[in-house]
């Protein structure tokens, strides 16, 4: 890799992101247009019930008035893990209502729920196994149009859905380009109601994925920008938006800074604070914001130990300084002593968010137990985010990072 | 007036070498996954985890490939077997970037982070097939060279020094049968 100052050119990189971005007030009423762009006149909203019942639909069932598109039907009953059976009901009540795309409202369950029927759609089959895994898709899909109500996942962005098979007992994971909406819009008014340790949460997750792309292997220019971005907007905004949720600005400020992170994560890739954080959820359902949150200083250090295998990891840890903490801290603190004092930073960040909402900031905070640590490892080590961490992470390795964390 | 031009179609010359040498890996690496599963008792183990007719492939597109597949207790090297679906297929998306591979001129975690190959097929399998290809290389190559090859190299023992011999020789009786 070539450095000048903070940028760095790898010898080879691959950014891609088709999504167009609708940002900021009243951009819900932009939707219609774009649809009929697309030559959609009757989309289906897929959302669940917290989402319904905090009366964020009525914003956008309001955006359509005065125009001649009409809502196909609003499914409000997405459950929080996403499956193939809400996936197959959807889609029967997408064709019985005669629908042409898709309009998911919500977080990660509502957003993958809507990826896997515009598969099912699409390719006219009611069997998601068939379409599981990498690259499986070939057909292009229907129009398909994502509003996040959380700042966090980014999955407005990402090509990836994680939806259960409770028959089969697995979690299927599709990724694909074609998985991209359309356009993701972001909207103040559908992130407002959300409590503030949620948006602490959701925030933190970002963090992480701003973090870990800004370090990850797949790091290029294009991810730099985004990340550092993120990194700056969540740094300034996330203790407002938990201190003073009302606020639409602050609200913007993290709706973007999400799907910022999502960009650059989605193709610099994340490592073992994802990895772990997977299998935190996996083993023990604690929610993956909070699971990064409490991983990110963790996964840190545990690269900083083995910085004699990955030197550049280390670097790109001190560079982090800039951006977690701003150029003031950074130009103040020694090199030698900067990338311990991004550690310091982030704890900082979420030691203040307990204090203010109660987000756990160690693994037996959340709920994990410490006969569950093995387990968590032994599952990380099976998770497709460590095939691009810098270093190799045995059991033993990964079963530390945990006890860290513990 | 318009200019007349004969205009014909091109075909790109054939990378001839770097396919052999590629094809040449290929058979090196399926030959030592299947010795490995045999004398690695890590091997073994994770190849065992597998379902029963678990397939995984490794091709390079419009190139050379090779097919593993597990059956009846075996996991059996098939060479360039065509096959409609792999569970795992480890694809690269041209030639040259496998022959800069194959000798060592750009590092496998490299190639990974470059986006040069990528996976199709079951995401869940993927890191298992990973760490079996890592334990495969660390047999079929001396250490010095194997770093390039793979993120961290165990130590040499006696037994890999023994399980390398074993596997050279079952490559050997391969090509010649």
């Amino acid at each position: 890799m070539f450095f000048n100052k903070n940028v760095v050119i790898p010898e080879y990189y691959e950014f891609f992101n088709s999504v167009k971005v609708i940002s900021g007030y009243k951009a819900l009423e932009t939707i219609p247009f774009e649809l009929s762009r697309l030559g959609a006149k009757r989309p289906i909203i897929i959302t669940d019930k917290g989402v319904a019942q905090a009366g964020l639909i009525k914003h956008v069932v309001d955006s359509f008035g005065g125009t001649d598109t009409v809502i196909g039907a609003v499914f409000d009953e997405t459950p929080q893990d996403s499956s193939n059976v809400v996936v197959n009901q959807i889609a029967e009540i997408y064709r019985a209502q005669k629908c042409d795309s898709i309009i998911a409202v919500g977080g990660g369950s509502a957003i993958d729920t809507a990826k896997g029927v515009n598969i099912v759609i699409t390719e006219d089959s009611d069997d998601l196994l068939k379409f599981m895994g990498n690259y499986r898709l070939n057909k292009p899909m229907k129009p398909f149009v994502v509003i996040p109500t959380t700042a966090g996942t980014g999955s407005e962005v990402t090509m990836v859905a994680v939806i259960a098979n409770p028959e089969k007992n697995v979690k299927m994971v599709f990724t694909s380009e074609l998985l991209l909406p359309k356009f993701a819009v972001l909207d103040p008014r559908m992130t407002m109601s959300m409590p503030p340790k949620i948006t602490a949460a959701t925030g933190m997750d970002a963090f992480t994925h701003a973090v870990e792309a800004f370090i990850g292997t797949q790091k290029n220019p294009i991810s730099d920008a985004f990340a550092a971005a993120a990194m700056e907007l969540i740094r300034n905004n996330i203790i407002k938006a938990v201190t003073d949720g009302g606020n639409q600005d602050v609200r913007l400020a993290m709706a973007n800074a999400a799907l910022l992170a999502g960009l650059a994560f989605s193709n610099s890739m994340v490592g073992i604070v994802h990895a772990a954080a997977h299998a935190t959820g996996g083993v023990c359902h604690v929610p993956h914001g909070i699971a990064n949150s409490i991983l990110l200083p963790y996964g840190l250090e545990f690269y900083i130990g083995k910085s004699g295998k990955s030197p550049k990891t280390k670097e790109y840890i001190e560079m982090l300084l800039m951006h977690v903490a701003g150029p003031e801290i950074y130009v103040q603190t020694p090199p030698a002593e900067r990338a311990a004092k991004s550690i310091a930073t982030i704890k900082n960040i979420t030691s203040e968010l307990k204090k203010l909402c109660g987000l756990p900031v160690r693994l037996s905070e959340a709920g994990v137990t410490e006969d569950k640590l093995e387990s968590i490892a032994k599952t990380a080590l099976n998770d497709g985010a460590l095939s691009f961490s810098p270093v190799e992470v045995s059991f033993e390795e990964a079963l530390g990072v945990l006890k860290a964390a513990y | 007036m318009i200019a007349t031009k004969k205009y014909e179609e091109i075909v790109p010359k054939k990378k001839w070498f770097e396919t052999l040498v590629t094809r040449v890996f290929f058979f090196f690496i399926g030959m030592g996954m299947q010795t490995a599963y045999r004398i690695d008792p890590d091997v073994k183990k994770e190849v065992d985890s597998w379902p029963e007719t678990f397939s995984f492939r490794m091709a390079v597109i419009g190139g050379p490939s090779m097919l593993m597949l597990k059956k009846e207790g075996s996991f059996q090297y098939l060479g360039e077997k065509e096959v409609f679906y792999a569970d795992v297929e480890l694809v690269w998306k041209n030639i040259t970037f496998a022959y800069l591979v194959m000798t060592g001129r750009i590092s496998v975690p490299n190639a990974v982070y470059h986006n040069r190959q990528f996976v199709r097929g079951s995401l869940i399998y993927t890191m298992s097939v990973i760490r079996v290809l890592n334990v495969v290389q660390t047999l079929l190559l001396p250490n010095v060279i194997a770093r390039f090859y793979i993120k961290e190299v165990p130590k040499l023992t006696f037994k890999k020094l023994v399980n390398r011999v074993i596997t050279y020789v079952n490559i050997g009786y391969g090509a010649i049968k």
